[in-house]
């Protein structure tokens, strides 16, 4: 459903993403993990057609984003680590014109739902400016999902989230992965991968330095049955940080 | 206390040592400006004192009581720019929030603050009054204690207003949250400013620079009877300098010494009421804020009503925008500023005195209606810096919802080009037909300036949208400073440039068809097809106008990383 061949970023004289290649399929979650700096938000921008690659192709569903970006964008849902709305807008207006972004008619009732799966109707009519970054993040999420994309694409979901909103969007991410939507996702919370991602690849300067199940990083890094967090540290070295 | 006004030296040092290669030229061109403005003020000061000076003893106090009423408009004005600054500097600014949570003293963070305050709202008035001051001394011939003078009188001029404007800050955002006190104050300096610029508008100023006029002016001041209150620091200020002026000591020290036991009065003041109310000020500026009127039925009915005309995607745009507009105090409350400028337009032709003229009227005022297009189409323009020039950059950190939308950056563009474009048409439209009707024009040059200047409002539009694509700036604490930018100093030009061309396309084809109509000459077949080319190539210039910065805008949002 996605896939990315020699994708490359590069700024000036520094290599943000360094030809990578990853094919995640239809109903997968797919974990994007890697330490600060190492080229994640970069893949994701370029993933969602926010950013031009230098060079390589990405590929969402059969149309490659940057060729054939309007029906990329169509099947995608894009949630950024950021969540930025425009602060004058209602939760319900930024809804509606969403909505009308991706040409849906009648969408009243499927904004209701959501806003409502989201925890958010009692505040639909209230001025996005007044929510808080956890509020603002969820409905970023329900936007995205307000066109029913056959593509996820998630930069850090969790950040801003209290417990039972990350609760709600595992809950949700699993749920859409078993109807068949394709998750990717990046994050910092090592936890969440091991609970929900089929499939792993960790990006360090720019290079996929591994990719698979975690088991099968636990294999690469020599440490069967371990939990994510060491054998991520091993993988990108941040372990010997620790140890010296 | 100034180790906190460290991040700003930084930001400036970083900005210095990382100009990039076309910041030279933008830094240069902009100096230029400022140079020109500098010498303008100059200039037009050294005028009317130099005049002032040849009125037998009535000329020297007329030049002090001029002093006066400039140190009275600079002072009323950097009050208010000091309150409007002093709410962003102590109330709204984002580093507030670390500074709070590290164990500062109250005292410190009043003191740099203080002088942020102080140095962003005078920094203007400074550069810009100090070519007045200086004509002054140059045409009083004043010594060097008279400059050593002023410097000594200006810092304090300048701390005084500081220092009641964070105090009167201090105040009233204890009585408002501070989102609410801005917009409050936003809305009060604009109805202030339209009321100034209408008064002074209707007081002629241009007279100033007219020499016939200037005995009128001087009966004009002699008749106001001591405008300057003995308790205004300007009045201060004014007394201090005279006397060095004219060579003799008088009683300067003792107003220097008003004004600076005033102005460190003032900073101890400040510094007891921020200790006394700052904190729990600053604490209910982050509380939220109820609903504006903007979410009221009536005006979502008007929302529908504005967007009615556009449909699908173009709708959702057109409709975002007005709303956001009409909730943003600092947006809407500037169509106050437009309703002034149209009425003090109006009313100039209006007072046209065309029958007292030499020339045949008819021919003067299809003359001076050809003119009126150039000065609607700099109008329209100055109004589209504005509204237009931001309509990309306001999509601000939100742009990402655009660009990963399956809604193309084209029709996102075409989309800003059009809902921009119905208000200007009708701006235009009224300005045009109206002072036209005042100038009593033939059908003729009515049907051609109404036609033109909505074809040029394309133009006008089109670069708005395009060069506002081409210098974006997304990353901004208001919105005033998108227009101000460089950017937008290159759209004025380019769309006088436009304007321009155009009038002078179209004033040599109507000078021919008026003089050949006026004394009975015949135009020949060659004339009339130099005649239509014209015309031709001024249609040519309005669609390229239209076509080449909307399809450069386009290009520059798709580049990769804009």
């Amino acid at each position: 459903m996605i896939k990315l061949t020699n994708l490359t970023k590069i700024y000036g004289k520094l290599t943000a993403v360094n030809h990578i290649n990853l094919d995640v399929g239809s109903g997968e979650i797919f974990g994007f993990l890697g330490p600060n700096g190492a080229g994640k938000t970069t893949t994701i921008r370029m993933i969602a057609g926010l950013l031009q690659p230098t060079e390589g192709t990405a590929v969402i569903g059969e149309y490659d984003i940057q060729r054939e970006a309007i029906q990329a964008k169509a099947i995608t849902g894009f949630i950024p680590d950021r969540p930025y709305i425009y602060d004058k807008l209602t939760a319900t207006e930024f809804m509606h014109f969403t909505a009308s972004l991706y040409d849906l008619t009648d969408a009243k009732n499927r904004i209701i739902g959501l806003l409502e799966l989201f925890g958010l109707v009692d505040w639909m009519d209230e001025l996005v400016e007044n929510y808080s970054h956890g509020m603002k993040q969820r409905l970023v999420m329900a936007s995205a999902l307000l066109h029913e994309p056959r593509v996820l694409v998630v930069d850090e979901p969790m950040v801003g989230l209290d417990p039972r909103g990350a609760r709600l969007v595992k809950d949700i991410f699993k749920d859409l992965a078993s109807k068949g939507v394709t998750v990717f996702m990046s994050t910092h919370t090592l936890e969440i991968v091991e609970q929900m991602c089929s499939r792993v690849a960790i990006i360090n300067q720019g290079n996929i330095i591994a990719q698979g199940s975690v088991q099968d990083l636990g294999r690469m890094a020599r440490m069967q049955d371990s939990h994510l967090e060491p054998i991520f540290l091993r993988l990108t070295g941040g372990d010997e940080v620790l140890d010296s | 206390m100034l180790f906190l006004l460290a991040p700003r030296k930084y930001a400036i040092k970083n900005r210095l040592h990382r100009l990039k290669p076309g910041d030279g030229v933008k830094t240069a061109f902009l100096g230029l400006l400022g140079l020109g403005f500098w010498a303008f003020m100059f200039g037009i000061s050294f005028r009317v004192l130099t005049y002032f000076r040849t009125i037998e003893g009535l000329g020297d106090l007329l030049a002090i009581r001029l002093l006066s009423m400039i140190l009275v408009v600079f002072f009323s004005v950097l009050v208010f720019s000091n309150i409007v600054t002093a709410l962003s500097t102590f109330y709204l600014s984002g580093e507030l929030e670390i500074l709070h949570a590290t164990p500062i003293h109250g005292e410190d963070i009043y003191r740099s603050k203080f002088v942020e305050t102080l140095v962003d709202s005078s920094w203007m008035v400074l550069i810009y009054g100090l070519p007045v001051f200086i004509a002054y001394g140059v045409v009083f011939k004043a010594a060097a204690g008279y400059y050593v003078g002023l410097a000594l009188t200006v810092v304090p001029f300048l701390i005084i207003p500081a220092g009641i404007g964070i105090i009167v800050t201090m105040l009233l955002v204890n009585a408002f949250p501070a989102r609410r006190a801005k917009d409050i104050l936003v809305l009060l300096g604009l109805l202030f400013f339209m009321a100034m610029y209408i008064l002074l508008r209707l007081l002629q100023p241009e007279k100033l620079v007219d020499p016939d006029t200037f005995p009128t002016l001087v009966q004009y001041l002699t008749a106001m009877r001591g405008p300057v209150s003995p308790l205004l620091p300007s009045f201060w200020a004014a007394k201090s300098l005279s006397p060095l002026l004219r060579g003799n000591g008088g009683d300067a020290l003792f107003y220097l010494l008003m004004l600076w036991s005033t102005a460190l009065a003032l900073i101890v003041i400040g510094e007891w009421v921020c200790m006394k109310i700052y904190y729990r000020g600053w604490s209910r500026s982050q509380e939220g804020r109820k609903a504006p009127l903007s979410r009221s039925r009536a005006a979502d009915l008007f929302f529908t009503l504005v967007s009615s005309p556009f449909r699908g995607r173009l709708r959702a745009i057109v409709l975002k925008d007005v709303k956001i507009f009409f909730r943003n105090t600092s947006q809407w409350s500037q169509l106050f500023l437009l309703v002034a400028l149209i009425v003090v337009y109006l009313y100039s032709f209006k007072l046209l005195p065309l029958e007292r003229a030499a020339m045949p009227s008819f021919f003067l005022q299809n003359l001076i209606s050809f003119l009126n297009l150039g000065m609607v189409g700099f109008v329209v323009s100055a109004v589209a810096v504005r509204f237009v020039f931001p309509a990309v950059s306001l999509e601000g950190e939100s742009f990402w919802i655009i660009r990963s939308s399956p809604l193309s950056l084209k029709q996102f563009l075409w989309a800003k080009f059009l809902s921009s474009l119905l208000p200007l048409v009708i701006l235009a439209g009224i300005l045009i037909v109206i002072s036209n009707i005042f100038l009593r024009v033939t059908p003729f040059m009515m049907t051609l300036s109404v036609m033109t200047v909505i074809m040029m409002t394309f133009g006008i539009t089109a670069l708005g949208v395009g060069l506002g694509s081409v210098f974006p700036r997304f990353r901004y604490e208001n919105v005033a400073q998108i227009p101000t930018g460089f950017g937008g100093i290159i759209y004025m030009l380019i769309a006088m440039l436009f304007i321009g061309t155009v009038i002078i396309l179209e004033a040599w084809p109507v000078y021919r068809i008026f003089t050949a109509q006026t004394f009975g000459r015949h135009i020949p077949d060659s004339g009339w097809v130099a005649i239509v080319m014209s015309f031709a190539l001024v249609v040519v210039i309005n669609l390229l106008a239209v076509l080449l910065p909307m399809h450069v805008g386009l290009r520059r949002l798709r580049e990769p990383d804009s």
